[in-house]
């Protein structure tokens, strides 16, 4: 379990988080949500140790973060962070490759494991291609099938986390759909996920659990029927909507 | 760009050293017949050429290989940790800082120091310690609680750069015609006080320097994502940022105190072998360290050759062959993009 407690972030004398309570169970798909400048990215640095809380602690699976080895924390805690920097002209093989770097699997399982990361996110065919001259959304599926091929395998021990920033941001319709259903086979297979998405009906559909933070608080956290009503989307987002329920999953609808 | 097999590019480089190192042997203002290499090591034959090839041509051969192999390998490194292909070992102020640490010991040695046998060694210490002393300026500049940043490295490296230029031109402006000539022939780069002690010097740093630096190749590819993707595959970015920047500063300060500035070396070699085999520093760190040898070698055997008996530095070499040289790659590259 990835649990944070009473984390508080403040820098100057700006308080960016206050008192957050979380818990990202494993199995399950959480979902963070909120304006922006609500903190969600400074959450999400704090609750991968990319930067230290002012106070409070992060748990991750019983032991303080703090006290994690990198290395073995990385063979079960991967992260995408939003955009990269990359601008060198690595193949699309050898960036997911780098994702196999915490582990001493041997070539050949790792390889295997590329392939089958690269077919996940239904980028087979960049394989060879550099990834300096693809489009916005490859490079986003390759860094994608990269954090995927870090906890692909099951048989660790401890639980898995994958923590996504706005992994759909650069995808069209059919590629938003891919990334939150193998979201949820990851889940299926006992991983953790915790991601920040903008779009409320993509998250309502796909996670157990919202988030909202507002002003750096936690304004609402549950179900998403529980979470996303009129007065939370008016009071958080500002924006007058109507919740009615999918069509086909019946999974809440917010439509403005 | 099709990419060249890493092993096959490794195997012609070495080839290349090979036989420019035969070749740097052979040639020169006396030019040596090949037999003459059989007997090199034996102590009873001492003739002419023997003694040549013993006291003056393997010293210059090795000092120039090691110093090549140094200086590209480092610049591999600087590139990778500033994620930019145009990153040079002197970005860190180490270059500049050496001119300062040299001219400043011409300038008070002065005269005194001149064929007396201590100036070399002197100079040579002096530029080391003003390389060392400059990246250790650039390094805490740059660093914080948060731990380096490696973009105010690579600001604050401009300003000592600038500083450390200022100040070595303030040395010439007061020095007299004979420290003036050497404070620019010792800028421009040069291999002619090659000798033993010197080849030991450089052997002492850049041998280790080779057995280490190739064990960081997959962390430094991880740096080429980002920063903090690195750190969550689990790399110790900042001991890792701490150590290569060390052993740069090491490299390439040992290095520019036994030959001066030589310049492009480290920019160009491991621009090149990208180019060529592609940005896995697992091989670009070998590749690059190999091709470096074997460029500096040829470019230092030319500045012995072409105006012999007189010798051109060996930096001005580097440069005027480097830089139409990468100019032609830069335009290749760009008709295949539009082609």
């Amino acid at each position: 379990m990835l649990e944070a407690r009473q984390l508080s972030l403040s820098i100057s004398e700006f308080a960016l988080l206050q008192n957050i309570d979380l818990q990202i169970n494993p199995g399950k798909v959480t979902a963070i949500l909120g304006p922006n400048g609500a903190g969600k990215t400074s959450l999400l640095r704090l609750l991968t140790g990319e930067s230290l809380p002012s106070s409070g602690e992060v748990i991750f699976n019983g032991v303080p973060l703090s006290q994690w080895q990198p290395k073995q924390r990385a063979k079960i805690l991967s992260v995408l962070p939003q955009g990269s920097q990359l601008n060198f002209p690595f193949t699309a093989r050898e960036v997911v490759m780098m994702g196999r770097i915490p582990h001493a699997t041997g070539l050949v399982k790792d390889a295997d494991i590329v392939d089958a990361a690269l077919n996940a996110v239904g980028g087979s065919y960049l394989d060879k291609r550099f990834y300096t001259q693809m489009s916005g959304g490859e490079k986003q599926r390759v860094q994608l099938a990269r954090v995927l091929a870090q906890i692909w395998e099951t048989d660790v021990s401890g639980d898995r986390f994958l923590i996504l920033d706005e992994p759909t941001s650069a995808f069209d319709l059919a590629h938003q759909q891919l990334t939150l259903k193998i979201v949820r086979d990851f889940a299926c297979q006992g991983v953790g996920v915790l991601m920040v998405i903008h779009d409320l009906n993509l998250a309502a559909g796909c996670a157990d659990q919202l988030v909202v933070l507002n002003c750096g608080q936690i304004a609402a956290q549950g179900t998403p029927e529980a979470v996303l009503t009129t007065t939370m989307i008016q009071e958080v987002f500002n924006v007058d909507a109507s919740i009615g329920v999918h069509p086909k999953t019946g999974s809440p609808l917010v439509i403005v | 760009m099709r990419r060249q097999s890493p092993f096959q590019f490794i195997l012609i480089a070495s080839l290349i050293l090979v036989l420019a190192l035969f070749l740097g042997l052979l040639s020169g203002a006396v030019d040596i017949h090949p037999s003459k290499l059989l007997g090199l090591f034996s102590l009873s034959n001492m003739d002419m050429d023997h003694r040549i090839l013993q006291t003056i041509r393997l010293p210059r051969v090795l000092l120039a290989a090691l110093a090549g192999a140094c200086l590209a390998s480092c610049g591999a490194i600087m590139q990778g940790l500033f994620r930019n292909p145009l990153a040079d070992p002197s970005l860190i102020g180490v270059s500049s800082g050496a001119s300062v640490g040299a001219s400043c010991v011409i300038f008070f040695g002065g005269a005194s120091l001149v064929g007396s046998g201590v100036g070399l060694p002197a100079i040579t210490i002096g530029a080391f310690v003003g390389g060392l002393v400059a990246t250790s300026v650039v390094y805490r500049l740059a660093t914080s609680s948060t731990g380096t940043s490696v973009s105010t490295m690579l600001l604050a490296g401009i300003a000592i750069t600038a500083l450390a230029g200022a100040t070595t031109s303030l040395f010439s402006f007061f020095a007299d015609n004979e420290m003036l000539r050497r404070i620019s022939l010792w800028q421009m780069g040069n291999l002619d006080g090659a000798d033993w002690s010197r080849v030991a010097t450089l052997a002492l740093v850049v041998v280790p320097l080779m057995l280490v630096l190739p064990r960081e190749g997959q962390a430094l590819n991880a740096m080429l994502l980002g920063e903090s993707e690195a750190r969550h595959l689990g790399v110790a970015v900042e001991r890792l940022k701490r150590r290569l920047i060390l052993l740069t500063a090491l490299g390439v300060g040992v290095a520019v105190a036994v030959s001066g500035v030589v310049a492009f070396v480290g920019l160009i070699v491991p621009h090149l072998v990208r180019l060529l085999i592609g940005p896995d520093h697992r091989y670009l760190i070998p590749g690059s360290a190999i091709l470096g040898a074997a460029l500096l070698l040829l470019a230092d055997t030319a500045a012995r050759t072409l105006m012999s008996p007189a010798e051109l530095p060996t930096g001005v070499l580097t440069a005027l062959l480097g830089a139409p040289f990468f100019v032609g790659l830069l335009l290749q590259q760009r008709q295949k993009r539009v082609g």
